[in-house]
């Protein structure tokens, strides 16, 4: 079997895992996907700029929030690709710079990962600052204390059900924060 | 925040989603635009007989030609809000249904006398036809492009032109209640225009609006 097909095969399991709930195979899915597009917009725009990472993260962001347009007869490569894609052609415009990105297939994206975390120019945890107070708790629970969503609405006394709905909700705020800050 | 960080955010937030969400959205937007339209048809151009039309074939004609473009449309919209989909066979076949009504025309034009062929062409309401069905789109293009910002178009003045001919050609399906238009030749030239500049004025602002 071809390498790409390989990748095809494992990301596409992952995903429909992760569609189904699984949040181990969304965390094992963004991983990997991370680390290719780490190596993609770095082949883009120049390894070691800052803005590589911030679009890492931008794309992983889109590519949660968007995982319900992912139809789930399709090939999963081609997909994150024009995702890919269309987040870098999205910064080059906000930055007005040339926008001419080559059509290429899905190895494109999916030649080499890269494993290594780049400097960041916008700070998602600044950005975080900017939510109200019992949005921003909950993220912090949850991603500096390592608790559950189900954990972290006990202790704030919420429904797991609006903690669940709060932490969406945030997460689409931060998208767009981070798209405005970036632009 | 490291990226590491995100990703275990974003795993938390991991849920069963359902698939189809992309047809509910955009049906949702053409029953609420087309309800608009239909509205102002109703209201503000007033329909004609329907009863008597409808046992016209000519009504069915238009009815016909309009509503395949409709679903032509929406399949391109469908596709194209979906990041990697390919367009596939549906412009291939919105062409056909095109060239289908450009030559049932021109055998109605062929077949009639030479000098009832500019009244066939003209109607009686050619001036008004194409202005009222680009105005007529507008509202469910808008639902359309809400609709469509919520998924995840990438290649966004294509899905405007998509979205604009999904509208117009509704809008023309719609305006075929009121329009009592009867001759292909009528319908080929100033519905499609009507269609045109919708697909056209969708792409330029498409562009813009589409984006997310």
């Amino acid at each position: 079997m071809l390498k790409q097909d390989e990748t095809e095969e494992r990301l596409r399991r992952l995903m429909i895992r992760s569609l189904e709930g699984d949040s181990g195979a969304h965390r094992e899915l963004l991983g990997v996907l991370g680390r290719f597009l780490r190596g993609y917009f770095a082949r883009r725009i120049g390894t070691g700029t800052a803005e590589v990472e911030d679009l890492v993260q931008e794309s992983l962001l889109a590519v949660h929030l968007k995982r319900d347009t992912y139809d789930r007869s399709l090939p999963f490569t081609p997909w994150a690709y024009a995702l890919a894609r269309y987040k870098l052609i999205d910064h080059l415009r906000r930055r007005h710079r040339s926008t001419q990105v080559p059509l290429d297939d899905a190895g494109d994206l999916f030649a080499a990962e890269d494993a290594e975390e780049g400097a960041l120019r916008t700070d998602l945890d600044r950005l975080l600052q900017r939510l109200p107070d019992r949005q921003r708790s909950l993220i912090e629970d949850v991603k500096l204390q390592g608790l559950s969503v189900e954990e972290a609405a006990k202790k704030r006394g919420v429904t797991a059900v609006s903690a669940r709905v709060m932490l969406h909700r945030s997460l689409k705020w931060l998208n767009q924060a981070l798209r405005d800050e970036n632009g | 925040m490291r990226t590491a960080d995100l990703i275990e955010l974003l795993a938390r937030d991991a849920r069963a989603t359902p698939s189809g969400v992309a047809n509910r959205r955009l049906l949702a937007a053409l029953v609420a635009g087309g309800l608009i339209t239909l509205a102002i048809v109703v209201m503000g151009l007033r329909c004609q007989a329907l009863l008597a039309a409808a046992q016209q074939s000519w009504f069915w004609m238009k009815a016909a030609y309009t509503g395949l473009l409709t679903i032509g449309g929406v399949i391109m919209v469908r596709r194209l809000s979906m990041p990697g989909a390919r367009l596939g066979a549906a412009p291939l076949a919105a062409a056909l249904v095109i060239l289908a009504m450009l030559a049932l025309a021109a055998g109605q034009i062929l077949s009639a006398a030479p000098a009832a062929r500019m009244a066939l062409w003209l109607g009686h309401t050619w001036k008004v036809c194409s202005p009222l069905i680009l105005l007529l789109a507008v509202p469910i293009y808008g639902c359309l492009v809400a609709a469509i910002r919520r998924l995840a178009p990438t290649r966004l003045a294509l899905t405007g032109a998509a979205a604009g001919f999904a509208a117009g050609a509704l809008a023309a399906t719609l305006y075929g209640l009121h329009c009592p238009e009867q001759a292909a030749v009528f319908v080929v030239t100033w519905y499609t225009l009507g269609i045109a500049a919708a697909t056209g004025l969708g792409a330029l602002i498409g562009r813009r609006l589409l984006r997310w």
